[in-house]
Order: structure tokens, then C-alpha cells, then sequence
């Protein structure tokens, strides 16, 4: 065992790092000053008197992101979930908006490989096909990761910076596409560098 | 025998657990669902009792949770049995260990041949019904059994499918007609229609495509999962129902649907070999410009 | 119909009251189903035993437990490798726009000249880093279009098209850091 090796720097990690596991994992050392006042949960029947001594290497505490909430049923449980309005524009229409703009990138991007770079007209349709296309894919992370009805202020604030970005994003595009060399040109050339 | 053990447990539960602890749940603060999991290697063995010379053991680690103890970590529990004495399918293992060695062990099961959906749980890491799944004769890898990933446990292996079935519910599985059948007996289909039915109706509902679903895990409350818009097709790909475009629309949201992302989990993990990927792509290909 | 079936009908209809009239209305054949069900208020829901119980139920362990599949792993990393595009491409682009009023010059003659300054090692690091990402996007998202049309998704088709995708962005990286 590992506390066989090093026993005092283990003893120095178990101290320096009082985290709250930490806490729960001395429960099971305890075992062997066993107090009456102490009522130790089922649990700590289980764990082997050596477990504190394994545990200082998972000190950190780990935490989850935005952990799930306690289990809530809403209403009847017999009651069907609600249906959400329908909006094809967030659904459908979205969906085949996402589609089209990806399908649209391939012709764009295998372009440039096989003539070097591309004119300043498809270079710039790139460029914004590329913007869309990214903003597209934030939004649906931002919509994944951040619901609702969990963390509704950080969700709208993504999604406005996403959107202010995106819009300044465009402007730079446009000041880089037509006073500088063209995104395309421009890759080829750092890439030769 | 049964009798015999049934009161034997009520005899142990009384001495070890006061009434006052098993009825705490109603006092005691709700403790975080994200509570880590104590690996087995903190947790005892319980070990087959008597092993033979030739014995094959093989060790499995089941995933516990007892709600009598609200705020307590769920735990590893460790198995050894001799697969000797094993039948072949996990399940048979989890009915051996609870017969014949630790009778607090919880886990649904039913028809022993996958065609009720009972016994889903996540076996070596993939969701599976235990009945159909067999356990690997290789005795130096240690098995590792779970309930379905990312749902509320009730206890044990037995996980809490209330969302799951609201949603089902949710999309209206039955047959919706307003027009009487042509000849007023019944609704005829076509060889052709009906076999569009194939690879949908056989679903059992065992929820390990949802539950094997990232994007289900997180945003379950939302996201109907694969499990149900398999379902949702099947009524949408079903020639004698009438309410295909209301159907549609009740998908038509950022939700509902569109939160699949082709991971494809679903149909690697279905222990029925269907593929609710494809159902899904077809929902969404039927949808794409309406 | 066979004479016995026929006949065993008409004597059927005979004998059923409502066989007497001659088009027995729709609603006549639908099965109707008599089930015990009980409601429960809202209220009695939110307090009861059951609800308080659902409190403290743990969610079971999912990303770490899941075996590692070509499938989910594949499709994260399709993520991951277009936030790593779009991000750099953001972050390049908003220092573009904000370059004139902070003095930084990121115009392409002059990135040009830094990255030439480079030495060989760093270059072709960053230009893997680059590469990597972006190709592994590309050809997954190929993929992911050839499965919205309902394509390749059987489980043998899947699994294969991934090792095409990693093969193809293994060799388009490499060549594109080495040889282009």
C-alpha cells in the first residue's frame, strides 16, 4: 500500500487538506476509537479502517458542474409531460437552416485546397458562412449546458454576449475581407510562414 | 424457507435499524443527488459461502443506495459467486446473490427473457437488460454493475422511471382517428405500410436508449430521449393514423427533438437491436421543411 | 370467405341486437375500457411520504461510469473540436477589431512575420493544434450530414465510418502540418 511507502508525506497531505470529504472519510478511522456519542451512519461499517490514509490522494473534493437537482415530480405523475408550443423556427426551420449552412461549407472548404485561395467573393461567403456556422454551434451549446429553467440569467447573458460577438465578429470579417488579404489567403500564407 | 428468511430479515432489520432511523426520510434536509460514489475498494466483500475446488469465481461490484439511510453515499458493494453454481445471464447472478447471500440486494426483474424491460441496468458500463446480457466467463475481470445512468434511484438498482413514462405518455401512443374505417370493421394498411412498422413496434420500453443518451442526461426534463420519439415515430410512421401533423408539431420545438445530436448511443446500446437513431433522423427528415 | 366463417358471421349479427340494423354506426366497434383510477391533489402530491423521499434519491453515475464508445466519445469530441475553431476564430477576430485602438498589429503581413520567427518545433505544434481540430470537425461533420439523410446508421456502418473519419483526420493533419 501506498501509505506504507511514504507514510509521513501521506500524513501531511491528510492535514494540509481539510476538505469536506476529507471530513467524511475520517469518519471511517474513527472505527478504531469507538465512541458511544458518535453515531456513525451504516455506511462506515463498510469502509476499511485504512480508508482515510487511501483518500488523501482524492483531497481535491471533486465537484460537479451544475449538479442535478433533488428529484421533483411535477403534479400528478400520471399526467403526461407538458408539449412545448411549436415553433419551427426553433424547430424545423432551424434544424434545416443548420443543415444547409454545413452543406454549404463543404464546397467552400475543399475549394481552397485544390486552388490555393479563393476569390474575394467566395472567400468573403466562407467567412460568413463560417460566422453562422459557429454561432449555431454556441447556441446549441449554450442551450445543452445552460437550461432554463436551472440557470435562466447565465442562459440569456450567453446567449447576448454570443450575439454581440457574433455581430462584432462580422464587422472585424468585413474590415479584415476588404482591407486585408482574404481569410483564405490569409491561412495559406501564416501556414507557409 | 422463503417465509423462514422474510422473517428472519424483519428480526435483523429491527435489531440493527430503529423504527425512528427508517422513518428519518421525512426530517432529515435533502441531501445533494450528486453524492460520489464510494468505490469498492472502501467497501467489504460479501463472499460466495462455500467455494470448491474448482470453483470459477468471479467478483461483481453492484452499485447500492439504501433510502432507509437518506443522507448516506451510495456504495460498491462486492459479490464474489462461483459461476459454476451461476446460471449464464447476469441476471441469475443478481437472483443468486439476493437468494443466497445478501437478501437486501434490490433490483426489478420479471420475465427472465428480455420482453419485459424490467431488469435494464447498466452492466460493464453499457445499458442492457440483465436477463439478456451474458456474464463473461472471464473470471479475472471483475464485473461492474450499475442502474441506468443519470436517473434518480429509488434503491439499489431500481431507478425512478416517473419522467420517463410522463413522457411516453406525453406524445399520445395510441391510434388517433376521426374517420371511421372504409368498410366499418377495421383499419386496413398496406404490406407496404405495415412494414414500416418493423424496427418500431417491438420496442419494450426498457428505457436504456434514453438513459444511454448524453444529451438525455442532461436536459431530460426537456428532451423527450430516444425511447419516446422512437415511440412518437412509430405513431407518426403509421399509415392509419390521422393526427401525423399534430404529432409533428408537438416536436417542433428547440427541445423536444432537436436536442438529439446523432450520438448514437441509443441504437449501440438498444438490447432489442433497434435503432432509435434512425427513427429519430426520420422524424427529423420528415420534419425538415414543414 | 369461407362458407362456415360466412355463415357463423350472419348468425352472429343475428343474434347481437345491434346486427338487426344494417350499418351499425362506427362507434358500435370501438372496445371501450372500464379502469379504477384515483386522482390525488396537487397538494397531497407536493407533501406526501413519496415526494419527501424523492428528495433525497441519489442520480445514479453516468459519464464516468458509461463505457468509453466510439459513439458518445466521437461525438464530444466533435464538440469540443468545433468550440476549439470557433473560439480561436472569435478570439482572433474580436483582437482584429480591437487591434487599431490597443496598438497590437495582427494584420496577416505581420503575423506572417512572427509566426516565420518561430522556431521549427513550435510552429509545427501550433500548426497540428490548429490542424487537428479543424479537420476532425470537417470530416465527422460530413458524417453527421450523411446521417441526417437517414444514412450509415446501422451499428457496423457507424463504427466504421468513425475509424474513416479518424484515419482521414490523421492523414490530412499530418499531411497538412508536414507536407503542405
Amino acid at each position: 500500500m501506498a501509505s506504507i511507502a511514504r507514510p509521513a508525506l501521506l500524513r501531511q497531505v491528510c492535514n494540509a487538506a481539510p476538505t469536506r470529504r476529507m471530513a467524511s472519510t475520517f469518519a471511517g478511522s474513527s472505527l478504531k476509537h469507538p465512541s458511544p456519542l458518535t453515531r456513525r451512519p451504516m455506511q462506515s461499517a463498510f469502509a476499511t479502517p485504512g480508508a482515510s490514509r487511501v483518500a488523501a490522494f482524492h483531497a481535491s473534493g471533486r465537484r460537479p458542474i451544475l449538479p442535478p437537482l433533488p428529484q421533483v415530480v411535477d403534479g400528478d405523475v400520471n399526467k403526461p409531460a407538458p408539449i412545448p408550443e411549436p415553433s419551427a423556427s426553433h424547430g424545423s426551420y432551424h434544424w434545416t437552416f443548420e443543415r444547409l449552412i454545413s452543406a454549404g461549407l463543404i464546397p467552400l472548404t475543399i475549394a481552397p485546397f485544390a486552388a490555393g485561395s479563393l476569390n474575394p467573393l467566395m472567400d468573403a461567403s466562407l467567412c460568413a458562412l463560417i460566422i453562422v456556422h459557429s454561432h449555431i454551434g454556441f447556441q446549441s451549446n449554450i442551450i445543452d449546458y445552460f437550461p432554463e429553467k436551472r440557470i435562466p440569467l447565465i442562459r440569456k447573458g450567453s446567449f447576448w454576449l454570443l450575439r454581440i460577438g457574433t455581430v462584432l465578429l462580422g464587422i472585424s470579417m468585413y474590415s479584415f475581407e476588404t482591407n486585408d488579404v482574404g481569410i483564405t489567403e490569409a491561412i495559406k500564407r501564416i501556414w507557409h510562414a | 424457507m422463503a417465509s423462514t428468511r422474510a422473517l428472519a430479515r424483519l428480526a435483523t432489520r429491527r435489531t440493527t435499524v430503529p423504527a425512528v432511523w427508517t422513518r428519518s426520510f421525512a426530517s432529515v434536509e435533502p441531501a445533494s443527488p450528486s453524492r460520489s460514489t464510494i468505490p469498492e475498494s472502501k467497501t467489504s466483500t460479501v463472499k460466495e459461502p462455500a467455494t470448491e475446488k474448482d470453483a470459477k469465481i468471479k467478483t461483481f461490484h453492484v452499485y447500492r443506495w439504501n433510502p432507509d439511510e437518506p443522507t448516506s453515499k451510495p456504495r460498491m458493494q462486492s459479490y464474489t459467486l462461483d459461476l459454476n453454481k451461476t446460471g449464464p445471464m447476469m441476471l441469475d447472478a443478481l437472483i443468486r446473490i439476493k437468494n443466497e447471500t445478501d437478501p437486501t440486494l434490490t433490483f426489478r426483474r420479471s420475465c427472465r427473457e428480455g420482453i419485459c424491460g424490467s431488469c435494464a441496468m447498466n452492466i460493464d458500463g453499457v445499458n442492457t437488460l440483465a436477463c439478456l446480457c451474458r456474464i463473461p466467463t472471464d473470471t479475472t475481470k471483475e464485473s461492474r454493475i450499475y442502474p441506468l445512468p443519470h436517473t434518480y434511484v429509488v434503491k439499489d438498482l431500481v431507478p425512478d422511471l416517473t419522467n420517463f413514462y410522463k413522457q411516453y405518455r406525453s406524445i399520445k401512443p395510441y391510434l388517433q382517428r376521426d374517420t371511421p374505417p372504409p368498410d366499418g370493421r377495421e383499419n386496413r394498411q398496406s404490406k407496404a405500410d405495415r412494414k414500416k412498422l418493423d424496427g418500431l413496434y417491438e420496442c419494450i420500453l426498457c428505457a436504456c436508449c434514453s438513459t444511454s443518451c448524453p444529451s438525455y442526461w442532461w436536459n431530460q426534463e426537456e428532451y423527450l430521449g430516444p425511447a419516446v420519439l422512437l415511440q412518437s415515430y412509430r405513431w407518426i410512421a403509421d399509415s392509419r393514423d390521422e393526427r401525423t401533423a399534430e404529432r409533428k408539431d408537438a416536436l417542433n420545438n428547440s427541445m423536444s427533438l432537436y436536442r438529439c445530436h446523432t450520438i448514437m448511443n441509443c441504437s449501440r446500446t438498444c438490447p432489442k437491436g433497434l435503432n432509435p437513431g434512425l427513427a429519430i433522423a426520420e422524424i427529423k427528415k420528415s420534419m425538415a421543411f414543414t | 370467405m369461407s362458407a362456415p366463417r360466412a355463415l357463423n358471421l350472419a348468425l352472429r349479427r343475428i343474434a347481437s341486437p345491434a346486427g338487426l340494423t344494417k350499418f351499425s354506426p362506427a362507434g358500435r366497434l370501438m372496445q371501450q375500457r372500464f379502469a379504477a383510477t384515483t386522482t390525488i391533489s396537487e397538494k397531497e402530491a407536493v407533501n406526501s411520504i413519496l415526494a419527501k423521499q424523492r428528495l433525497n434519491r441519489p442520480v445514479s453515475p453516468h459519464l464516468t461510469i458509461y463505457k468509453p464508445q466510439m459513439t458518445w466519445l466521437m461525438s464530444g469530441l466533435t464538440r469540443i473540436t468545433g468550440l476549439i475553431v470557433a473560439t480561436s476564430f472569435y478570439v482572433y477576430g474580436l483582437s482584429y477589431l480591437a487591434a487599431p485602438t490597443l496598438g497590437w498589429h495582427l494584420e496577416t503581413p505581420s503575423l506572417v512575420a512572427a509566426v516565420a520567427a518561430w522556431p521549427v518545433v513550435v510552429k509545427v505544434t501550433a500548426k497540428l493544434a490548429i490542424a487537428v481540430p479543424f479537420f476532425y470537425h470537417s470530416f465527422n461533420g460530413v458524417r453527421h450530414l450523411v446521417w441526417d439523410f437517414g444514412k450509415g446508421m446501422t451499428n457496423q456502418a457507424v463504427v466504421r465510418g468513425g475509424w474513416v473519419v479518424i484515419a482521414l483526420t490523421a492523414a490530412s493533419s499530418l499531411w497538412a502540418t508536414f507536407l503542405a
